[in-house]
């Protein structure tokens, strides 16, 4: 009998029923009087019934399949590149793992913390890795970094983090006897590393003392940034704080009112976990009051009471006597001495940012820091006391209309910014407002960034933020300080509108009016203030940001302008000795960026000051290997196209030794810096038609390990354009240095680099590419007898450009697609075909390329390109018979080296260069 | 999460085909989340049942959607035993767990006598023949689902479903032979 069929088993079922009810012997005669009614069914039943005591005998489905037990054999377990080796805790939200990495060479460790958090499907699982991979992008000296986020094969959602060895800030404090200016100083940088965070549209929302670690060298580093916004979507918001403080989720001891209660998260939300961090690490106390409570009482508190203040808390009538005398000796100071340093400034600077009412509280960290700096200088601080009437008024509970669509949230900030403008109220109000602008842009961007077609709603935010500015910035001159934060709201929406570095709205030239504004708002307090701190470190990065968006527009002459004012305002920046460390991170970047920008520009000369300047701000800085490598990087390029390849070698290798030594915030920078290094070091050892050692053999190794790099890195990310165009680029530079000697292997090296620009689409840039490579793989075809294929493979890069519009030319740059294409065309036309005709065409390509002016006898980047064109040229003239042209070509070629020797006397390269121009004439000669 | 899923619950019990994938796929990650906890909480080498694990799984549910008596019970543990099933025999067809991420192992029993239950052939050959069942006679597949998935009692499934032991029973006996018949005929 085979597969019982629904419908067979509609018929047989209530039968079934009535025999199993039914003893064994009983069956036998029930089975015996239906079969004489029917027989089919009948035997359809025994049969069945017969296997019912077969089965019954063998216990079928009587064991249960499986138990569930716990034996986590996590270690050895691989996540990405990293084995988890042993577990470090376990808390609330999951367990922490020890991982390492290795990958042969040099190893790195990690810390795996895994979330106990269930993800609600696909989604949540993306969304996870999406907001994981945002947070990876934060950088910051003095923050734990983000190096993954994934989701194991269990569907249980992990990080992998910096691994961090350190103590509690406040048992570090505590241990150290650090005295109260010590902690301030360190406070700083807690303050720096979570003003970062804002910056990047971060906020923390659980900042407490065991997520800010100082390690034994007293580097501040804080964990978990973000994170709790990560788990936040999976888990209710409202009404968790009690019920879910059980299970550590998030810690009521430094959650702010706004948290308790369910309402939206902003950076005043950590601004206010800041004030309880401070009150503690000065006070040794909780603003609360010390004495131990329920979860409950700590809610009311949060919620109602005012905390004590931070002098009056460490008096001994208030505390028992030896307590306070225990705070104050671990603050290296009695218990007088303490309540006198913090009663004033410090106890009004504690109070502003614990006001219950986040938009009391100050309107940013920086503001809380420059508070902060300034008693530590002696100077006012900003914040003002409470008064009497303020404080014994029992906070009254507010009941906020929790805002969620964005279009409201935009309208509720329109209208309260133009009741603002109308009214016209005193200044001291409006910069108030004004400081708010950039919190609530935080906010808004917050709201607004997960609704779909929110592109609208920034442009609106930006255009209601900008008429706020423009109503501000007419009345503003004769405020320095109001004019300074107007400047600086310019400056955030010139990054919102346009700067290629952030995620932008993609409009250059409004972000170019709005850096305008800023730079000349700054420039009006620079002229009463000229060393004022903020002022001129933003004026040097709104040089920056302007001159990036001059080069992108092509307006090199301005670019170079601002190239050197961006430099020159972080020289003064920096002569003032008081920059923080993230402050001389930037600027090491920025220097950075001026040197690159100007080697763009063909100005190596100037750039090598910029780029020693980066190496040497990196080295200073705790975690600035990676920046250090960049700008040896840098100064190797600028170096080189100065003619200077032994220098260039030297900053080159030791760039290299950096990137490979040095521990990154993620993989792609890892990946991203150590490609960059290679790729460098094999065009200066070898690259073909360019600047280089001679030294082929070893340009040829470190070009191989570059692309296999990225080619490993592009078959893991389908998606991944960036890392698609650096194979196609590092493929060129070394198919073009192997075909002089593998053309199979060049060949190979070619068509993985057009399959990869080819999987890029809707890309001018990458089409360029393809074509460049494309005409580039013809050499080495006609090497091997494939000329048919060479042809259309040309052929097929001429299409390319065509449809780029590139072809035919009108000016071609030596570096172009174009002109990569029209030499191969050319080439084979000269090899297989008519030699007149390949003589026209490079005449007519040499035609094209004075039209864009090249400068071989000063450019040192154009010399060898255009030597090498009149090399070609000399050589075809000379096959078509054509000896006096062969001559002229010749003698320009042997002119041009002549030239830069005068230059540069004694250059290996350049005379490397000059005996190659001059052997055709010695082999004439003789 | 939790009030997720039993407003899941009652969009696919007023008949609503499509949510039931969506909750299949919240009980999945509840039900991991939930054994992941309470492995936690009991410490290390401990086992558990599928039958705790579903109970966990409910209080907190019921807990969390703060309607004491939705989602009724038997209704989630017939969605949740069902959810169960799928989950075990996707263990067992990824082989041994040990090579895999997460926090917890679905290990199975020692099976040196008789005959091996644990192989995943075998289980997924029981997973089709259920689906085949389901359509036939979803009753029957539910009570497989719960006692020999979950390793619920006769008593615990008359319970939850309302009907007699005997009742259960004789069900349960039905569906073996169904099982084991139409198993043996793919053989």
């Amino acid at each position: 009998m085979s597969t019982i069929r629904p419908d067979q088993w509609e018929s047989v079922s209530p039968y079934l029923d009535q025999a199993l009810t039914l003893s064994e012997d009983a069956r036998a005669a029930w089975l015996a009087s239906l079969r004489e009614q029917n027989r089919e069914l009948a035997d359809c039943l025994e049969t069945l019934l017969a296997e019912h005591r077969e089965l019954a005998n063998k216990g079928f489905l009587e064991r249960p399949p499986l138990v569930i037990t716990s034996e986590p054999p996590l270690a050895g377990q691989k996540l990405g590149a990293y084995t988890l080796t042993s577990p470090i805790g376990y808390g609330g939200m999951g367990s922490v793992w020890l991982a390492e990495r290795s990958d042969g060479r040099f190893q790195r460790r990690a810390a795996v913390k895994f979330l106990n958090v269930a993800l609600a499907g696909r989604g949540g699982e993306q969304r996870f890795k999406r907001e994981g991979s945002f947070l990876a992008r934060l950088a910051h000296p003095n923050i734990a970094g983000l190096i993954d986020a994934g989701v194991s094969s269990e569907a249980q959602p992990y990080l992998i983090l910096e691994h961090v060895e350190g103590e509690h800030i406040d048992r570090y404090c505590d241990e150290r006897r650090l005295d109260i200016r010590a902690r301030l100083r360190l406070f700083l940088d807690v303050l720096a590393a979570v003003a970062h965070a804002h910056a990047n549209l971060i906020v923390h929302r659980d900042l407490k003392p065991s997520n800010v670690l100082v390690s034994n060298d007293g580097q501040v580093k804080l964990l978990d940034f973000g994170i709790a916004k990560l788990l936040e979507t999976e888990q209710p918001t409202t009404a968790t704080m009690l019920t879910q403080e059980g299970g550590g989720a998030l810690t009521p001891a430094y959650a702010a009112p706004e948290q308790v209660k369910g309402e939206p998260v902003t950076t005043a939300t950590d601004v206010y976990a800041l004030g309880v961090l401070l009150y503690a690490l000065l006070t040794g106390l909780h603003p609360a009051g010390a004495r131990t409570r329920s979860a409950a009482e700590l809610v009311k508190a949060i919620l109602e009471t005012e905390p004590q203040r931070a002098s009056d808390a460490v008096k001994p009538a208030n505390e028992e006597a030896e307590a306070v005398t225990s705070i104050a000796t671990k603050r290296a100071t009695t218990a007088d001495k303490l309540a006198r340093l913090l009663r004033g400034d410090l106890d009004t600077i504690i109070s502003k940012a614990l006001k219950k009412n986040p938009q009391e509280r100050y309107t940013s960290v920086t503001a809380f820091a420059d508070d902060i700096r300034r008693y530590l200088a002696h100077e006012p601080i900003s914040a003002r006391p409470d008064t009497f009437l303020y404080r014994t008024r029992k906070f009254v509970r507010r009941h906020w209309l929790p805002v969620a669509a964005a279009a409201l949230v935009i309208a509720t900030l329109s209208v309260s910014l133009f009741q603002v403008n109308r009214e016209r109220v005193i200044a001291e109000r409006r910069f108030t407002q004004l400081r708010q602008l950039s919190n609530r842009i935080f906010d808004f961007d917050k709201a607004i960034n997960n609704l779909p077609g929110s592109t609208d709603a920034r442009q609106k935010l930006v255009a209601v933020s900008l008429e706020y500015l423009e109503g501000l910035a007419s009345d503003a001159r004769s405020d320095l300080d109001l004019t300074r934060e107007v400047a600086e709201g310019y400056w955030r929406i010139a990054r919102v509108q346009g700067v290629p570095v952030d995620l932008n709205l993609g409009e250059p030239a409004k972000a170019e009016a709005s850096l305008k504004k800023a730079d000349e708002l700054l420039e009006a307090v620079l002229t009463s203030r000229p060393t004022d701190h903020l002022a001129l470190f933003r004026s040097a990065i709104v040089a920056r940001d302007r001159m990036i968006l001059a080069q992108e527009a092509h307006q090199y002459a301005d670019a170079v302008t601002f190239a050197h004012k961006a430099a020159g305002r972080m020289d003064r920046f920096l002569l003032r000795g008081d920059a923080s460390t993230s402050e001389r991170s930037d600027a090491a970047g920025l220097y950075g960026n001026v040197a690159q920008a100007l080697i763009n520009m063909h100005l190596y000369g100037e750039a090598v000051p910029h780029a020693r300047r980066t190496v040497e701000l990196a080295r200073s800085l705790p975690s600035g290997q990676y920046r250090a490598a960049q700008g040896l990087s840098l100064l190797a390029n600028a170096l080189r196209y100065q003619g200077d390849l032994e220098g260039a070698l030297q900053s080159i290798q030791e760039a290299r030794k950096i990137a490979e030594e040095a521990v990154y915030e993620n993989e792609i920078s890892r990946l991203l810096n150590i490609y960059g290094v290679l790729l460098r070091q094999g065009l200066i050892l070898g690259d073909d038609d360019g600047v280089n050692l001679n030294r082929p053999a070893e340009a040829i190794e470190s070009l191989q390990r570059a692309f296999d790099m990225v080619e490993e890195a592009a078959r893991k990310d389908p998606n991944d354009a960036a890392t698609r165009t650096r194979v196609g680029n590092s493929g060129t530079i070394l198919g073009n240095i192997l075909r002089h000697r593998d053309p199979q292997r060049a060949l190979a090296v070619y068509d993985t680099a057009i399959r990869r620009l080819g999987e890029i689409r809707n890309s001018v840039p990458a089409r360029l590419d393809q074509a460049m490579a494309l005409a580039n793989s013809s050499y080495p075809l006609l090497s091997l007898h494939r000329g048919s294929e060479a042809k259309q493979r040309i052929v097929q890069a001429v299409a390319i450009l065509k449809q780029t519009k590139d072809y035919p030319p009108e000016s071609v740059k030596l570096d172009s697609a174009v002109y990569i294409v029209s030499c191969a065309d050319a080439d084979y036309e000269a090899k297989e075909g008519d030699v007149h005709r390949a003589v026209q065409m490079y005449e007519q390509l040499l035609a094209v390329v004075m039209v864009a002016k090249p400068e071989p006898l000063n450019d040192m980047w154009d010399a060898p390109r255009m030597s090498h064109l009149y090399e070609n040229l000399a050589a075809l003239y000379r096959r078509s018979g054509e000896a006096d042209k062969a001559d002229g070509m010749q003698q320009k070629r042997l002119e041009l080296w002549r030239q830069w020797e005068q230059k540069l006397p004694d250059n290996a390269f350049v005379r490397r260069q000059l005996e190659a121009a001059a052997l055709p004439q010695l082999i004439a000669n003789n | 999460m939790g009030s997720n899923i039993s407003s899941l619950i009652e969009v696919v019990e007023k008949g609503d085909g499509s949510a039931a994938e969506a909750l299949f796929a919240a009980l999945y990650s509840e039900l991991r989340r939930v054994a992941r906890r309470e492995l936690a909480r009991q410490g290390s080498s401990v086992s558990l049942s599928a039958t705790t694990l579903l109970h966990e799984a409910y209080l907190d549910i019921a807990s969390q959607n703060g309607t004491p008596s939705f989602p009724d019970r038997g209704h989630f543990m017939s969605y949740a035993a069902r959810v169960m099933r799928g989950l075990i025999i996707d263990h067992a067809r990824k082989g041994q767990a040990q090579k895999r991420g997460g926090q917890f192992e679905i290990t199975a029993l020692s099976t040196d006598v008789g005959e091996s239950v644990a192989d995943h052939r075998e289980l997924e050959r029981i997973g089709a023949a259920l689906d085949e069942l389901t359509k036939t006679d979803a009753s029957l597949a539910e009570i497989v689902d719960m006692k020999f998935f979950c390793g619920f009692s006769f008593a615990e499934i008359a319970e939850l479903r309302g009907i007699s032991e005997r009742t259960v029973q004789r069900k349960w006996e039905k569906a073996r032979i169904y099982l084991h018949h139409n198993i043996r005929t793919q053989l």
